[in-house]
């Protein structure tokens, strides 16, 4: 079905969106766009449809938004990423085609963000509380990214044997090099704001609660040197580019290897789903502290598996 | 073009999700339920399970040859769920409720609803409206199956499959299941039969929502 593209910014901000709310700012031309998609906060086909919808507005419009400014609706969590539920489903199903749909549809929005610049749009992310696998694929593209002391992130997806399919070793790679995207994605762990500004995957980190103030201080420092700041931004793009075709690769490979997870792989998925569950339903502990838990099974597993092959080495030399 | 199944995901994930997002849902999957709601939950479910396999019949007896690769799939299905309200039975009479008990318990207005929609879907919608009603209960037991029994368990202290084999055993044997419906889905290229599959998964999960809602 083709939607006729909004005009202007009532017709930007006149859509009923049910997972994305939208402010405008006239001064500045800057669009805010905090997302909720609630319960649980990830990318479920129907948020990625309305954000891709808002995205293609804004392509529609040229000249009209300068600034543009994602956030999350939800305390704590700016967003868990794939929609778990989903991807058990696919899975169990075995449809790749659909895995690699969402996939696309997943790139589809990593890219809008990279060619920004193109559209005379800079763009700024803040998170301010959990942002994994997905959603932290989401942020990288961003020209700045704040995040607020207490957020964590990370690609958990090797806990569940898969790994992150939508921009995370392209993106990752390119603003912190081969080393960081490795260490990231293949150790599954969790880091913390300050370890991802150490990394260089954070641009600024700021103060619970200081988030939008720093916000608000990004985008009108910026705005004077608007025009230079996205000339600077699309040849750092041309000197560092990531490619469409790259990512699409990548997505076919992520999809396919989905379609190998056992069902001990989809258990553990299904515990993060209702860990997030259990978070959305008001208690303290979310996935993130499941995560953690799941990497200290990961790490005491390992060491017990070395811990049983020494003694079999042992064994084997005595009997010898 | 995407494939019906696709087609069938991608228009219904909405309903999915109001089905997973529920409160009440989020809730049970979480925290598992008390027993008094577990035990109401099951004597709904019996009567669920137990037109199953009926309203795949009244559908697969009302499929001409043009549906008869449907109408096959529909008798292996049969074939497999046979029995399978024995296994709700069994499972009350673990959390205290005795057969006599179930089989005199009339099911709440929810469950009427929803097993007179499929049998009035297979009958004067589209026999493939059946397909919906699989899709929607065997995304609910392979999907949510797993964690909400692990939660039931966790919440009453019940050791492995006690109590808990027909919600925890669906939720592995429904993934098999999961693959050959989508093949059979994946066979057919009628709007018209799309239209009714994705109508009848909009009800099943609605319904079915509703039916937990309220025990």
């Amino acid at each position: 079905m083709t939607v006729t593209p909004a005009v202007g910014v009532a017709g930007l901000l006149g859509r009923p969106y049910k997972t994305i709310r939208l402010e405008w700012s006239s001064d500045l031309h800057m669009l805010r766009v905090r997302t909720c998609v609630r319960p649980i906060q990830c990318y479920s086909l129907a948020a990625m449809g309305e954000l891709q919808q808002m995205l293609g507005d804004i392509s529609a419009n040229p000249g009209l938004v300068r600034h543009f400014v994602m956030s999350s609706d939800v305390p704590r969590v700016f967003n868990f990423g794939g929609d778990l539920a989903l991807f058990v489903l696919l899975v169990r199903a075995g449809d790749l085609e659909s895995l690699k749909l969402y996939g696309k549809r997943c790139v589809d929005l990593v890219w809008w963000m990279e060619n920004a610049a193109n559209l005379g749009v800079h763009t700024t992310v803040l998170s301010q509380g959990d942002t994994l696998g997905g959603g932290l694929e989401s942020v990288l593209p961003f020209h700045k990214v704040i995040f607020e002391r207490s957020a964590q992130a990370g690609f958990p997806e090797v806990l569940f044997n898969l790994f992150p399919g939508m921009g995370a070793w392209d993106f990752t790679i390119r603003k912190a090099g081969f080393a960081v995207a490795n260490e990231m994605i293949l150790s599954g762990r969790l880091y913390s704001a300050d370890e991802l500004h150490y990394r260089r995957l954070v641009d600024v980190v700021v103060e619970d609660g200081q988030g939008e103030l720093a916000v608000d201080k990004i985008v009108r420092d910026i705005d004077p040197r608007h025009r230079g700041t996205l000339a600077a931004l699309r040849a750092q793009r041309l000197a560092a580019p990531v490619r469409y075709e790259s990512l699409m690769a990548i997505v076919d490979l992520w999809a396919e290897s989905a379609l190998g997870l056992t069902d001990r792989d989809l258990r553990l998925m299904e515990r993060l789903a209702r860990a997030q569950a259990r978070k959305a339903g008001g208690a303290e502990e979310g996935a993130v502290e499941e995560l953690k838990l799941m990497e200290l099974e990961h790490a005491w597993g390992e060491r017990r598996a070395r811990f049983d092959r020494r003694n079999v080495s042992h064994d084997r030399r005595v009997r010898s | 073009m995407l494939s019906f199944f696709a087609e069938l995901v991608t228009r219904t994930d909405e309903d999915r999700r109001a089905f997973e997002t529920h409160p009440v849902i989020v809730d049970a999957v979480a925290s598992g339920m008390s027993v008094e709601r577990y035990r109401a939950l099951l004597l709904e479910l019996y009567h669920v399970v137990w037109h199953f396999n009926p309203v795949s019949a009244a559908a697969a007896s009302r499929m001409n040859d043009e549906w008869m690769p449907v109408r096959h799939f529909l008798y292996e299905h049969m074939h497999e769920e046979s029995g399978h309200e024995l296994w709700v039975l069994n499972d009350l009479e673990a959390v205290g409720v005795a057969p006599e008990a179930v089989r005199s318990h009339a099911p709440g207005v929810h469950t009427l609803a929803l097993n007179g929609y499929n049998y009035w879907a297979a009958d004067r919608r589209h026999p493939c409206s059946v397909l919906g009603m699989l899709y929607a209960l065997e995304v609910i037991a392979s999907v949510y199956g797993g964690p909400f029994a692990a939660a039931i368990r966790e919440s009453l202290l019940l050791e492995g499959d006690h109590g808990v084999s027909f919600i925890g055993s669906h939720a592995t044997l429904d993934a098999q299941h999961m693959a050959e419906l989508r093949q059979i889905m994946n066979r057919l290229h009628d709007e018209e039969a799309l239209a009714a599959v994705v109508e009848s998964t909009s009800v099943n999960f609605h319904h079915f929502t509703r039916i937990i809602e309220a025990v």
